[in-house]
């Protein structure tokens, strides 16, 4: 161990090809992995691999540079806000007049995700402590209150659904349809409305659905890879999956009927924006032939996962080369001695913004996938809790490491079921149900920060070591 | 103007609750110099005590009585199970654990007592009084509260200023080793701040909650409220905590009636920030304590 | 009254007292000298309570109170003026004052009061001022007028002089000699400057690098050029 690391410490181009290896890797295994499991394990390893995504940020900003925030969760909403407003609302990227497709939507989180960053970053590189935890408070809790202030735009309360760019020709449709206990109704909370209704009817054109058979035909079925897929946009498949949206009339005759007004000649092309979130009859059709044709594609669950492991890996892969390289020492020099660090040439204050801008755009990202992995954005969804479980998996994994940060993704997804099992084993109230994750987390903080400061990771490092002095 | 008084006295009641909140905040960073974000977990819990002992009794008083007890009781015990042990640690490890203690609090309430919101009826006549034939956005129970917010302060004050426990519990925030080398037992004065602090949240989640609905999470937005108006108070100061505390209620509940509630958070956001860009030591407080 | 034997404290790796031994006996001054870092603030700290000595004993009055904690030490009867005019900024001066004895009777308390506005007259003038309003002298008077509110037997004084005007240091420093041989309080004087600390003490102690490379009546202490040169560095 010691020889590779002396090995990597001289050639640095070795060290980015093991940090790229480790990455592919680990990218590799999951996706592997994914295309075996049924839809609900990929669903937990999406979300998994989402908490991570954000949680390597936390590594840096908590862990490395010692600043507590609880405002991660509402960066998160950053990310995903800007992820459905571009995807809903822009058809070619601006300026380039390239056809939209979700890679430029995760672009523009993370930009989004940068530039909140060196907001929020300038303000508490002002802070020390208490004062920077209750401003990140602050804007956990306020930031995504500011949905309900702009309904027309993000969808206030009810928030804005977004279709998963899930290339569908190549898949096919899911068959376990787990996706109504285990994702939407969860997040959506209280939102009993149908969120659809705040849709604009002129959406649903018949053009569309010629439009969107053409491109079906062209490269769906070859095209598996997200990153060049043009196509990234179109949906056809979500319409299949009645059970995503928990509503089975939700494109029932009645619904389609009532566009029949409109000719192809009403539908300015601009305005056609939303038209993919919810596809038309067409769509339907090449749907059930790729049920038939193809039994071994992927399911959504499968596809979100594999975008959110792509996202995961290439941000752990960015992040591994941060924290081994000479920033993660600064930003460790700053935290230990801000003095001592200042006389030897670091700016405190610079290195305090840097960690805060690559955390913010780690979680835009996350953010963002969450945004796929839940078809839908609102303040429900990036709540206070969202932030607390953030800091919870960094606390529980480890603070200051980025395998700390994987183990504390796992656990966030892993302890709700074991606790749901032991539930239904014992015949738990469902009060006591819903409440004992969170009421083991908090212990379980509290007691690694006064027993094992560094975590699951922390502790089995000091064991390991104990160990080998023996 | 109409609007403008009733807008202003509807902020009066919650200003005063929002200043004994951050009361209860600068008292513990005063004692122990760390900012318990469990405090009004604290309140929350022992406010859904004082509403389980009202039903089972039928008396309010009974119930004020349960929640200062068991809110001076869970002070002490958070701070000798986890403040006290992990406060020599690094300050991250200290405000991730009052972190762990209100996720903990909140869950644990949401067991007992369930997720829902849940009524909590007031002592007396909570609709406005009318006067001049229009019915004033102001109740005898808001006149309860102000009344009930008044006292505890002048009692405070005159403890802190007037006594010698008082000097004691000053001197040992301000300067633990000069307060020591006195012979004070600053320790026993540090529990003496949690446990104040904790009495003192009691109070202010009794009075707050037949103004809202009592939920294991429905604290969490007035710790914003009480976090800003305690640093912008300056986090030492008393005096601080109580004046903008009330001004933080009045200011919210202004741009609240102008414009719309659900801007109260957003509201107190820009407080905050504007306090930590312009006057990040806070309005109160000489010391210039809060950068590196 | 105070004994010490065989004092070491130490930092982490550094160690800042090697064995030091020493007497303090009351009615006097006793002057601990030596240069920056040779161990004298360790000293009063780990007299004081404030520090934990690695080994050795302090002894008072025949009782081990080593290791003891401050606040302890402070109501036994030792009371440390530490260096850097201790006093709150933040309270008055009468609070500063009241802060010292608080566990004493109300009447003792009072006895004390009376008799620090007597010693500093200046303090009596500035009684309900905020304590941050005081001159540097001023302040010193406070710090030491808030250890005799303490009504101790023993005075530890950590470099009283430290950015002090000369005139004003004499005049500190022959008050509490004049103390210290009318009311039998036995006072341990650290310092820096050197001229005026023998000046005013009976035994003078020279402390280089954590150990006393020489001890003995103050006067002939003064007068050794060549300990001078060697660890006082003028």
């Amino acid at each position: 161990m010691s020889r590779l690391t002396s090995l990597t410490e001289r050639l640095p181009g070795t060290r980015l090809v093991s940090h790229a290896l480790i990455a592919l890797v680990i990218f590799g295994l999951l996706t592997w992995i994914n295309q075996f499991i049924d839809p609900l394990l990929s669903y937990y390893l999406a979300t998994a691999a989402m908490y991570a995504t954000a949680m390597f940020g936390m590594t840096i900003l908590v862990g490395l540079s010692g600043q507590v925030s609880l405002g991660n969760g509402a960066l998160m909403a950053v990310g995903g806000y800007i992820f459905a407003l571009t995807s809903l609302n822009w058809q070619t990227v601006p300026i380039l007049g390239t056809p939209w497709n979700a890679v430029w939507s995760m672009v523009f989180a993370g930009i989004g995700g940068v530039v909140f960053g060196l907001l929020i970053g300038g303000i508490a590189a002002r802070l020390k402590g208490p004062y920077l935890a209750g401003l990140t408070l602050g804007i956990a809790v306020g930031v995504p209150a500011i949905a309900n202030r702009f309904p027309g735009l993000l969808g206030g309360e009810n928030g804005l659904m977004i279709q998963v760019p899930y290339p569908a020709g190549g898949y096919a449709a899911a068959t376990g349809g787990l996706t109504d206990d285990a994702s939407t109704d969860e997040f959506l909370g209280g939102g009993d409305e149908p969120l659809y209704e705040e849709l604009p009817d002129d959406l649903f054109t018949d053009e569309q659905a010629v439009i969107e058979d053409d491109f079906a035909g062209d490269d769906f079925l070859s095209d598996e890879d997200f990153l060049s897929d043009d196509d990234f946009l179109s949906d056809d498949d979500f319409l299949g999956d009645d059970d995503f949206l928990s509503d089975d009339d939700f494109l029932s005759d009645d619904d389609f009927s009532t566009n029949d007004g409109f000719t192809t000649d009403d539908v300015v092309p601009e305005e056609a924006f939303d038209d993919e979130a919810f596809g038309v009859e067409g769509d339907l059709g090449s749907d059930v032939s790729a049920i038939d044709g193809l039994d071994a594609g992927f399911v959504i669950e499968q596809w979100q996962a594999s975008v959110a492991i792509a996202v995961a890996c290439i941000v752990g892969f960015v992040a591994l080369n941060l924290v081994r390289g000479r920033q993660g020492r600064v930003w460790q020099a700053v935290r230990d001695d801000p003095v001592a660090a200042a006389v030897s040439g670091i700016s405190p204050a610079g290195s305090k913004i840097s960690a805060f801008v690559v955390s913010s755009l780690f979680a835009a990202l996350a953010g963002a996938v969450f945004a796929q992995i839940l078809s839908f954005v609102g303040p429900g969804a990036f709540t206070l809790g969202l932030s607390l479980s953030l800091l919870v998996g960094i606390v529980l994994g480890g603070r200051t490491s980025l395998i700390g940060a994987m183990i504390g993704a796992v656990i966030l997804v892993w302890l709700p079921e074991f606790v749901l099992d032991v539930s239904a084993d014992r015949g738990w109230d469902d009060q006591i149900t819903n409440n004992a994750p969170n009421f083991l987390y908090g212990i379980l903080v509290v007691l690694v920060v006064l027993a094992a400061p560094g975590g699951l990771v922390g502790g089995v490092q000091g064991f390991a070591k104990r160990l080998n002095r023996r | 103007m109409t609007n403008f008084i009733d807008y202003f006295l509807g902020g009066i009641s919650s200003g005063v609750i929002i200043a004994l909140m951050a009361l209860a905040l600068v008292l513990v960073w005063r004692s122990t110099r760390v900012v318990n974000f469990a405090q009004l977990a604290q309140a929350m819990f022992t406010t859904f005590i004082a509403l389980t002992v009202r039903d089972l009794t039928g008396s309010w008083l009974l119930a004020l009585a349960a929640a200062l007890a068991s809110g001076l009781v869970l002070g002490v015990i958070v701070h000798f199970l986890v403040i006290r042990p992990v406060k020599r640690m690094d300050t991250s490890g200290a405000i991730i654990a009052t972190f762990g203690v209100l996720i903990a609090l909140e869950a644990f309430a949401g067991m007992i007592w369930g997720g829902d919101g849940k009524a909590f009826p007031p002592p007396i006549r909570n609709t406005g009084f009318e006067i001049g034939g229009r019915v004033w956005p102001f109740s005898p129970y808001d006149l309860l509260v102000v009344v009930t917010v008044i006292v505890l302060v002048l009692a405070l004050t005159i403890v802190f200023t007037r006594t010698s426990v008082g000097l004691a519990m000053r001197a040992s925030a301000f300067n633990p080793e000069v307060a020591r080398l006195s012979g004070v037992r600053v320790s026993r004065m540090l529990v003496l701040g949690w446990a104040i602090a904790g009495f003192v949240g009691a109070v202010a989640g009794v009075l707050v909650a037949p103004l809202t609905t009592l939920s294991p999470t429905a604290f969490d937005v007035f710790l914003v409220f009480a976090f800003t108006a305690a640093v912008i108070g300056g986090l030492d100061s008393l005096v601080g905590a109580v004046a903008f505390g009330i001004g933080t209620g009045l200011v919210i509940s202004l741009v609240s009636g102008y414009t719309d509630s659900s801007n109260a958070p957003v509201v107190a956001l820009v407080l905050l920030v504007v306090n930590l860009l312009f006057k990040p030591e806070g309005v109160f407080t000489h010391h210039k304590a809060r950068t590196v | 009254m105070l004994t010490i034997e065989d004092l070491s404290v130490s930092y982490g790796a550094v160690q800042a007292l090697k064995g030091v031994s020493l007497e303090v006996p009351p009615g006097r001054v006793t002057a601990v000298i030596g240069a920056n870092g040779a161990g004298k603030s360790t000293l009063m700290r780990t007299l004081a309570g404030l520090e934990k000595p690695q080994s050795g004993r302090v002894t008072f009055n025949d009782t081990d109170i080593t290791g003891r904690k401050p606040e302890d030490v402070v109501r036994m009867g030792i009371a440390l003026v530490p260096e850097g005019r201790s006093t709150i900024p933040d309270l008055t001066v009468e609070e500063n004052l009241k802060l010292g004895g608080m566990w004493r009777t109300h009447a003792q308390r009072n006895t004390s009061l009376t008799r620090a506005y007597t010693l500093f007259p200046v303090l009596g003038e500035r009684r309900s001022l905020g304590a941050d309003t005081l001159s540097g002298g001023e302040r010193q008077q406070l710090a030491i007028g808030r250890a005799l509110m303490t009504g101790p037997q023993v005075l530890l004084l950590d470099e009283p002089s430290l950015g002090l005007a000369p005139l004003i240091v004499t005049q500190i420093l022959e008050l509490v000699g004049t103390m210290a041989k009318d009311s039998g309080l036995a006072v341990l004087l650290v310092e820096q400057n050197a001229t005026t600390a023998l000046r005013v003490a009976k035994t003078g102690i020279v402390l280089n690098l954590g150990e006393i490379v020489k001890s003995g009546p103050a006067q002939e202490i003064a007068q050794d050029e060549e300990l001078r040169h060697a660890y006082l560095g003028y």
